[in-house]
């Protein structure tokens, strides 16, 4: 299976997903008008390595700042990890963030909140 | 037609303390190279990270909101025109509004909305929030999660203000003002 990878845009983040270390990396801002297409990609492939490996898989993410949709997207891709957690598979979100901004420990937190899987908010460095 | 007084108008500009100002069709890649330009300008403001991610959320929702509207009462590009305040406000706050113009009912009901959303407390507000994560996602392409108002009320520093003004032929002109 192939890794994916996103370039930067203005309002989307980087995505690099490796399949081999199972390690999905999102860095950047996501505003796109669209959300849910940008997501769509994003979510497709967690689906494909969650169906087609046995291994872990960890969501690493350097976002600042997402539009409610992106939000939304986002919770999407949670609900299928918890999904998946419920059913003994491994996997974990690690947030990183810049002690500067704490409008993004406030988002990390509340995202945190509906999750039972392994779920890190630390500091970036 | 006389002549537009230019010092005039920055005169007003300068009395509202406008950092940024917009009035006409907004595309996707103007709200994203306005929200450059403010995010530029907050910075050299030396606007603390947290508020400036505020006042770029709430303008970022605004801004999408129109044009999703727009989309949704399927309005032509030209139609599709938003008016946009970013102002210094008191004491370090700044002042966001935004405005278009809209069906005269659905001006109502926005109006409506807003009432409601402006006695909610903040932790009335997050509930609010989570509740409407959960909702269903919007079936037809490109429409927002709903979320967009609640947003923006969470960030705001006092309840929002709206206000709409009947401008004939069914429509009005729908204005939003958030103080972050």
């Amino acid at each position: 299976m192939d890794s994916l990878n996103i370039v930067a845009t203005q309002s989307t983040p980087s995505v690099i997903a490796d399949w081999d270390s199972g390690v999905i990396s999102m860095a950047g801002d996501s505003y796109p008008e669209n959300s849910f297409e940008f997501f769509d990609q994003v979510f497709g492939w967690i689906e494909s390595y969650l169906a087609n490996t046995e291994r872990p898989l960890t969501l690493e993410l350097r976002i600042v700042y997402m539009n409610t949709s992106s939000v939304k997207a986002m919770m999407d891709i949670f609900d299928l990890f918890e999904e998946q957690h419920g059913k003994g598979r491994q996997v974990s979100v690690r947030w990183l963030y810049d002690a500067r901004n704490e409008r993004v420990v406030e988002m990390a937190e509340e995202f945190k909140e509906d999750c039972t899987f392994p779920f890190e908010i630390r500091v970036d460095g | 037609m006389d002549p537009i007084d230019l010092f005039d108008l920055r005169a007003l500009f300068e009395r509202h303390r406008i950092l940024v100002c917009f009035n006409g069709p907004i595309s996707r890649g103007l709200i994203e190279e306005i929200g450059n330009a403010l995010r530029n300008y907050l910075d050299a403001e030396q606007t603390k990270p947290g508020a400036a991610t505020d006042v770029f959320s709430i303008y970022i929702e605004l801004t999408q909101n129109i044009r999703r509207y727009a989309a949704s009462r399927g309005y032509s590009d030209a139609e599709t025109a938003a008016t946009v305040v970013v102002a210094r406000h008191d004491d370090g706050h700044y002042m966001v509004l935004a405005g278009n113009l809209v069906e005269q009912d659905d001006g109502a009901v926005l109006l409506q909305r807003i009432e409601e959303l402006s006695r909610l407390d903040k932790a009335e507000l997050k509930a609010a929030y989570k509740a409407q994560l959960r909702a269903p996602r919007p079936s037809e392409p490109g429409a927002g999660a709903g979320l967009g108002l609640i947003e923006i009320a969470r960030r705001a520093a006092q309840p929002l203000r709206a206000m709409l003004t009947d401008v004939g032929g069914g429509r009005g002109f729908f204005s939003l003002c958030a103080i972050v």
